[in-house]
């Protein structure tokens, strides 16, 4: 089996991983914040090291990290949390669903608008697109680090210190490639960001969370217990605690850990096989004459979007996988980025690589091509 | 001497801390006082152990 779908979740993780997860379950197995006898302190204290080790990795020297199941909670916990009655948004057109429907839901409630950045106003300078989109009632921009369609890197250092040079706070959401691009939200200009655990940063699904540049002092999204001040009818005022009630999945958060710890000393080796298979990828495909690249002029990740002339995505897909191949087609939960690219109606064959996939495979997969195409 | 905090996060720090000076600490459950802390707390014997997390919201009990 070709793996290719490493955008959704990355099938494979490093040994030391699976050893973590193996670990906490087996040797610790109860959960921090809870028992006061020495193994739920020690469960405590894994939290904790996460916490810094996951604050440090994307540039924040203090432990503001909030855990959350994933990035779709800990993005809602932020947009529920940080924004007002009569509050502005300017976001892009690559933002994945988990950004637009709880903005979109807002605005329906009546209690948000939000702009979308145009594909080609991308280009513009951050003093033109502030111009363009930013209205007297701006508050935040939000921009995804890459486009999980395409592969585009479409976070702009330059536009986010624009925007915090006009009082905006700034979001990014980095479930796609936050274990393949080095961020530090200091240099970069971002107030918040949210992470998921298993994409990119390679650890087991049920893990994500929202690294906070200075600690929130909005509301939490879900009350319940804390572990921490137990004799309040609702959750406390303070952080993070108050905004990570109900028991955490430790499990996948010490998985988290290690594969952190992998990834801070196997980051370049990752970045540069990925460089040299997306390019032989590339330039394979751009060799077919009845193959449409989505982006390819853009710098990226190793996630390429095509279509196949005359074929749905759905149909490639489905050919794909007699030879093994794991694609995936569809509208991949990026609507914004569809219509943006005016394939709203064919879906995208998305072929996302991993750490550990190999010239073999890229190689395999454009002798599949030819035979479906 | 405990030091207890409101946040779990803070009883860690301050145990890193206080490591991180020589100082010897425990993690143990927090005294039960008429205000509920967080469920486990610092004890030490070095009555000036809080020069060190000096920039923490924390409180003694002797």
């Amino acid at each position: 089996m070709i793996y290719l779908d490493n955008a959704a979740t990355t099938k494979y993780k490093p040994d030391e991983v699976y050893d973590a997860f193996n670990y906490y379950v087996k040797e610790i197995g109860v959960s921090p914040g809870r028992g006061s006898y020495q193994l739920g302190i020690e469960a405590s204290r894994m939290l904790y090291q996460t916490r810094k080790l996951v604050g440090r990795y994307f540039g924040v020297t203090e432990a503001n990290v909030i855990f959350t199941k994933n990035s779709t909670e800990a993005i809602n916990l932020f947009l529920r949390g940080f924004l007002k009655q009569g509050d502005h948004v300017v976001i892009t057109c690559y933002e994945h669903n988990a950004v637009l429907r709880p903005l979109h839901k807002m605005k329906e409630e009546g209690i948000i608008e939000y702009s979308v950045i145009d594909r080609d106003d991308l280009l513009l300078t951050p003093e033109q697109i502030f111009e363009k989109y930013v209205r007297k009632n701006t508050v935040l921009f939000e921009t995804t680090l890459a486009s999980n369609l395409t592969g585009r890197i479409v976070m702009n250092e330059e536009l986010l210190q624009h925007m915090k040079t006009k009082n905006i706070t700034t979001f990014v959401d980095s479930s796609q490639g936050a274990g393949k691009i080095t961020i530090n939200m200091a240099d970069d200009a971002i107030d918040y960001l949210a992470f998921t655990g298993h994409k990119d940063l390679l650890a087991l699904p049920g893990v994500g969370g929202l690294v906070c540049f200075e600690k929130p002092i909005w509301k939490p999204l879900i009350q319940g217990g804390t572990g921490v001040l137990g004799d309040e009818y609702t959750n406390p005022d303070v952080f993070p605690d108050g905004y990570e009630a109900g028991t955490l999945n430790m499990p996948a958060i010490w998985s988290l850990n290690a594969s952190i710890k992998w990834l801070n000393e196997n980051l370049d080796a990752v970045k540069a096989n990925e460089l040299k298979l997306q390019q032989r990828l590339l330039t394979e495909l751009q060799q077919l004459d009845n193959i449409t690249i989505y982006d390819a002029e853009f710098e990226r990740l190793g996630v390429v979007g095509i279509n196949i002339d005359g074929m749905k995505s759905n149909e490639v897909v489905q050919a794909f996988d007699k030879y093994g191949i794991c694609t995936r087609g569809g509208i991949h939960c990026a609507i914004l980025a569809h219509e943006a690219l005016h394939t709203k109606e064919s879906g995208i064959v998305r072929m996302s690589l991993g750490w550990n996939n190999s010239i073999e495979d890229v190689d395999a997969v454009i002798d599949a091509i030819k035979k479906v195409g | 001497m405990y030091i207890v905090f409101y946040s779990t996060s803070h009883v860690f720090e301050a145990e890193e801390k206080l490591n991180e000076q020589g100082i010897e600490c425990s993690i143990v459950p927090t005294p039960v006082t008429d205000k509920a802390y967080c469920g486990v707390c610092v004890q030490t014997d070095f009555t000036d152990a809080y020069r060190h997390i000096i920039d923490m919201e924390y409180e003694i009990i002797e």
